[in-house]
């Protein structure tokens, strides 16, 4: 017999209690995984659009959330005459529900820019000018949306006909509605008013210029901040909120996780005193008590863990699949991502197991010749 | 009074143990000296003190005044009195005190932990021991499917685990009918005789005592006289 046998004795010695707690700590394990690879992949898909349209620089207005507030289209025109500056794309997007979706992307992009370039038709056409009533959906937002080319879309108070199915490269653009930038504008009663500027830089510029061109925009346009692609998704006040959101939700499932533990730990410890006080008078040292209560917490958080991450995995792929959800994002279950909650579900374990191991440990072994 | 001996291997002087405070007093003071390979029966009738004592010389209590020698060596002052429980003490316990999640041969294996055996050989000096207590059929049984006399049996392969100069014995055969007392008095004996242990016994059953080289009798906290039969 093992250290770990007795260890994995003590856990089953309750098999119904220990599986409740291992089902608690599943669930929140599966929590931090689904909503942090949720809000990953969030933040993942925005940033291949934009590298899919080829952005090297994006404007934003300095109070950028997610769907920053807009602002006057003129800027676009002057940042477009500083050097090294090869094409510049108004947009302004919205995410509002479509019809039967909650979150649809509404994509409003200058007529003639380099934000139409990327998109390669499935089926049907590119809208004919500016001003035609249409739009072109990407193919995860027809899906979601059971559009297919000729049929009718409702957006706002406005019916458009959808001409065209594309393909964008990335999931951002394959779930956007996509129109041309005068048409969203007079249908959200914007004229003029876009929230974002997508810049392509000359093809020789080196990421140090593309730097100081983001720092000479924001001089020279000071109601405007310029980011590069990277810093554009760590500075976004959107990505910040949902990652925000997505780790404080999962502290609190943490926080439940440990308490949970603790609970189970500090009762079968209770439970256990008579036992406990046997092992230390048979010369058990108070060091190894504590290690089995410990060892026991750790194993729970471990298990846990394991069972939390294949729940987490597989929730993520049955919501990412929902209507609700499809098209807006593409979990992002990195490894690293699943190991950490690997070792968060451990630590939780061990830390929950701190007290009750120390309580046992304190535990008199002259009670083991009081009867039991 | 004796002087001490050189073949001591416990001697107690003026030994006290207080509870709350002072009110009650489980020892008032008592004197012994046990030499190495003595087997000592101490009777009493129940709250004399004797299971207190049994406690001080497992190092599972402290004594309130007093001195308590093992082998020379101050018991309450031990560094490190969990060391001394696994290397030096084997317990006999009334109620055998078996862990019911664990197999006879585990729980024969539960005191070696403290050694340096691997699991292999924890597992065949369990399996031996169980043998020498006539258990081999019932090597993977837990407590809970064996009879008291067996249960009694696996306490006592385990008592034997580290192979310990002392036996503390607390009414060893007081849960067991008087077949099963008779057969596990013998096989403590038998062992403790074979391979020269000291073994204290604390008994109210005076036809117990009656098999041990020496008798402490003790009432109320003291001892009241010291006899060998």
């Amino acid at each position: 017999m093992t250290f770990f046998t007795v260890v994995i004795r003590g856990l089953l010695r309750r098999p119904l209690r220990t599986g409740f707690t291992l089902a608690g700590i599943s669930i929140g394990i599966a929590a931090v995984v689904a909503l942090v690879g949720m809000a990953r992949g969030f933040q993942k898909g925005w940033q291949l659009g934009l590298k899919a349209r080829g952005t090297d620089i994006v404007v934003n207005n300095r109070t950028g959330g997610l769907t920053p507030k807009p602002f006057d289209a003129s800027i676009c025109d002057q940042i477009a005459k500083l050097p090294k500056i090869a094409a510049t794309c108004n947009i302004l997007v919205e995410i509002t529900s479509v019809e039967d979706s909650d979150l649809m992307i509404l994509s409003g992009r200058e007529w003639g820019s380099f934000c139409w370039n990327n998109l390669e038709l499935v089926s049907g056409r590119m809208p004919q000018d500016a001003t035609e009533e249409a739009a072109v959906l990407g193919q995860t937002a027809a899906d979601v949306l059971k559009k297919k080319v000729g049929d009718p879309i409702q957006i706002e108070t406005k019916q458009l006909q959808v001409v065209g199915i594309v393909k964008g490269g990335a999931i951002v653009e394959d779930g956007s509605v996509i129109l041309s930038l005068p048409l969203l504008q007079m249908i959200l009663g914007t004229p003029n008013q876009i929230n974002a500027i997508d810049v392509r830089v000359t093809p020789s510029t080196s990421q140090e210029q593309i730097r100081q061109l983001t720092q000479q925009i924001e001089q020279q346009f000071p109601e405007v901040r310029a980011l590069t692609l990277s810093e554009h998704l760590s500075h976004s006040e959107g990505f910040r909120l949902v990652q925000a959101m997505s780790w404080g939700t999962s502290l609190l499932a943490i926080v439940v996780g440990v308490l949970g533990v603790m609970n189970t730990m500090l009762m079968s410890v209770f439970e256990r005193t008579h036992e406990i006080s046997v092992l230390l008078a048979l010369g058990w040292s108070r060091r190894r008590i504590m290690r089995m209560i410990l060892d026991e917490a750790a194993m729970l958080g471990l298990l846990g863990g394991i069972v939390g991450v294949a729940l987490g995995v597989i929730g993520v792929k049955i919501l990412g699949a929902s209507p609700a959800i499809r098209g807006l994002l593409k979990p992002d279950l990195s490894i690293a991502l699943l190991t950490l909650s690997v070792l968060i579900a451990m630590a939780v374990g061990i830390i929950s197991g701190l007290y009750p191991a120390w309580r046992s440990s304190r535990l008199a072994p002259s009670r083991a010749l009081q009867s039991g | 009074m004796t002087p001490p001996s050189a073949s001591a291997l416990l001697e107690a002087k003026a030994l006290t143990r207080e509870f709350d405070e002072g009110q009650v007093k489980a020892l008032r003071g008592v004197d012994f000296s046990i030499n190495d390979g003595d087997f000592v029966a101490i009777v009493g009738p129940s709250g004399c003190g004797k299971s207190t004592l049994l406690q001080l010389l497992g190092a599972l209590d402290r004594p309130t005044s007093g001195t308590l020698l093992y082998r020379g060596q101050s018991l309450p002052d031990l560094p490190n009195p969990a060391a001394y429980r696994a290397h030096e003490v084997g317990f006999i316990f009334q109620a055998f005190h078996l862990l019911p999640t664990f197999t006879a041969v585990e729980n024969v294996q539960i005191p070696m932990f403290e050694t340096d055996r691997s699991a292999s050989e924890r597992r065949e000096r369990a399996v031996e021991l169980l043998k020498l207590v006539g258990l081999q059929p019932r090597l993977d049984h837990f407590p809970s499917k064996l009879s008291g006399g067996e249960r009694q049996r696996v306490a006592i392969a385990r008592s034997l685990a580290n192979e310990p100069s002392l036996l503390l014995a607390d009414e060893p055969t007081g849960n067991l009918d008087s077949e099963n007392a008779h057969a596990i008095l013998d096989l403590i004996i038998r062992l403790q005789q074979a391979q020269g242990r000291t073994m204290v016994l604390v008994t109210h059953d005076p036809t117990i005592a009656e098999r041990a080289q020496r008798i402490l009798r003790m009432k109320d906290g003291r001892i009241v006289s010291d006899d060998k039969p």
